[in-house]
């Protein structure tokens, strides 16, 4: 990382937005900056540009509105996993900011930087593609909104066009009688990368039958991983431990596991058989704990 | 930015001097600082390098070890991933920020060496800085919530468990 840098720190979007069309390829956005050092350290890559979007107004706030908790793009991961809003709202995310990395990094790192990295070894995507989680991102052209399940594209790639910048997500409020979960499998040290994360969400009816169920699977494959047609098996059924080893089985065999130090291809998918199967059980647990009367 | 530094590059980029160096002013324990260094420069580098603070030490480099940890607005991160220039505006504390007037030992310090809660001591300003941002925000911290926040900053000499008895011990000190 020693070649020219210019840094440009910009106070509005607009700004932003420019410096990113005048400089095109050489310029990145800088927000924690907690992948970009690295990155650079390693010349991966070599920008000449960094636009710090740290002193833009209004990209820093939690808040809920119209049935969703909105949460902006230079909100640091710790104050996610604080955030007393999103404990009582969305518990589920304040669990999995709270699994990432080590407390330095989750006090820098951004949720806008999470996204715009794509790794697939991060956390929170998963998450975001399970709870139908919805992108805002502003670019030369406007303002466009992205499902999450449409935003992480492949390895380190995104829908995001160049000089897109991501200026919040919008997570939806999981509806009364639903439980959620995300369970993290690492196979090296307690804090590091997922080798396989699970996140899950179980609606039951009144009747104790599954209404809705959604599972993502991170860190198995190149993006998050969800597949409605296997979800549809649950619909109007009771979660039996048979069924829910089913789900696990049709998660396994739908995705093409990939190998690296954290676990081989085949040992991926044994841990998404046996991970999806215990995420919907915490989360069925967790719904009928909610719905429970008193 | 400072709101009055008059080259405050918004739209215009930071000024850079002839050596390709840009100027920061950088708020260290309680005093301003105005150094020079290169855009790429981490604020590791630049504690070390410029303001020869040497409490912060490069281990991992990539965020995982806690060696360089410095707190920022009160906060643990690893100062070899924060571009200095991003340092700005806050107020940064390094381990050389924790002694009194006249050269007292912290209570948290105190505690350390109480416990020898360390053997070669280079992740020890890390590990002291990391308990003080948990004592401040959780004040009856207990063992396994300690355990918890701690597990990013790694001992190579295998010290936890006395590290652990430093911590415990710092509580009731800063407790009273
Ligand atoms: C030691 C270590 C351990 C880690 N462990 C985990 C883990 O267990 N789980 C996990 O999920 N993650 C983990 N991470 C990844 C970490 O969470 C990411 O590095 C972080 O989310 C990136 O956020 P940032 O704000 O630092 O992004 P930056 O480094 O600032 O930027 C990352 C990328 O996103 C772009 N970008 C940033 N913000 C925006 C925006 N608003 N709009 C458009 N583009 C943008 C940048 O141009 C850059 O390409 C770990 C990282 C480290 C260093």
């Amino acid at each position: 990382m020693r070649g020219s840098l210019v840094f440009y720190h910009p106070t509005t979007l607009q700004e932003a937005i420019g410096l990113l069309g005048e400089h095109g390829e050489e310029a990145k956005v800088v927000a924690g900056s907690t992948a970009l050092t690295i990155l650079m350290r390693q010349r991966l890559i070599a920008p000449s540009v960094l636009v710090s979007i740290g002193a833009i107004p209004g990209l820093d706030g939690i808040e809920e509105r119209d049935g969703a908790i909105r949460i902006g793009a230079m909100v640091r991961h710790r104050d996610v996993e604080l955030s007393e809003l999103v404990r009582a709202r969305v518990p589920v995310l304040a669990e999995t900011f709270g699994v990432v990395a080590n407390v330095r990094v989750r006090n820098a790192a951004t949720v806008g930087g999470v996204l715009a990295e794509s790794d697939y070894a991060s956390d929170p995507p998963a998450v975001f593609v399970a709870l139908d989680a919805e992108i805002e991102v502003r670019g030369p052209g406007g303002e466009r909104t992205i499902p999450a399940r449409d935003f992480f594209v492949a390895f380190y790639e995104t829908a995001l066009e160049p000089n897109e910048i991501v200026t919040a997500i919008r997570i939806p409020i999981p509806v009364t009688g639903s439980g959620t979960a995300y369970h993290k499998f690492v196979s090296r040290s307690s804090e590091d990368r997922p080798c396989v994360g699970v996140a899950a969400l179980v609606h039951l009816a009144s009747d104790g039958t599954c209404a809705d169920l959604r599972v993502a699977v991170g860190a198995a494959a190149e993006t998050p991983q969800r597949f409605p047609n296997v979800e549809a098996l649950a619909v109007g059924q009771t979660l039996t431990p048979e069924l829910t080893g089913r789900i696990g089985d049709a998660y396994a065999d739908a995705i093409d596991t990939l190998d690296d130090m954290r676990g081989s291809a085949w040992y991926r998918t044994e841990m998404v058989r046996v991970w999806v199967g215990r995420a919907i059980e915490t989360a069925t647990d967790a719904a009928a704990d909610r719905s429970a009367p008193g | 930015m400072t709101a009055t530094d008059p080259s405050s590059p918004r739209t215009s980029p930071r000024p850079v001097d002839g050596e390709g160096k840009i100027s920061l002013t950088l708020r260290v324990n309680g005093s301003a600082e105005r150094v020079r260094a290169r855009p790429n420069h981490t604020l590791l580098e630049v504690l070390r390098n410029e303001l020869h603070l040497t409490g912060p030490r490069e281990g991992c480099g990539v965020g995982m070890c806690g060696a360089c940890t410095v707190l920022v607005d009160g906060r643990p991160v690893s100062s070899c991933l924060l571009p200095a220039a991003l340092a700005e505006d806050h107020e940064l504390t390094t381990i050389e920020g924790l002694e009194g007037p006249n050269g007292e030992l912290h209570p948290i310090q105190e505690a350390y060496v109480e416990h020898t809660g360390f053997q070669c001591s280079y992740c020890t300003p890390g590990f002291i800085l990391a308990t003080k941002a948990l004592l401040e925000e959780c004040p009856d911290v207990t063992r396994d919530e300690a355990k918890a926040y701690l597990a990013g900053n790694l001992c190579r000499c295998g010290s936890y468990v006395k590290i652990l008895d430093s911590v415990m011990d710092a509580r009731d000190r800063v407790r009273g």
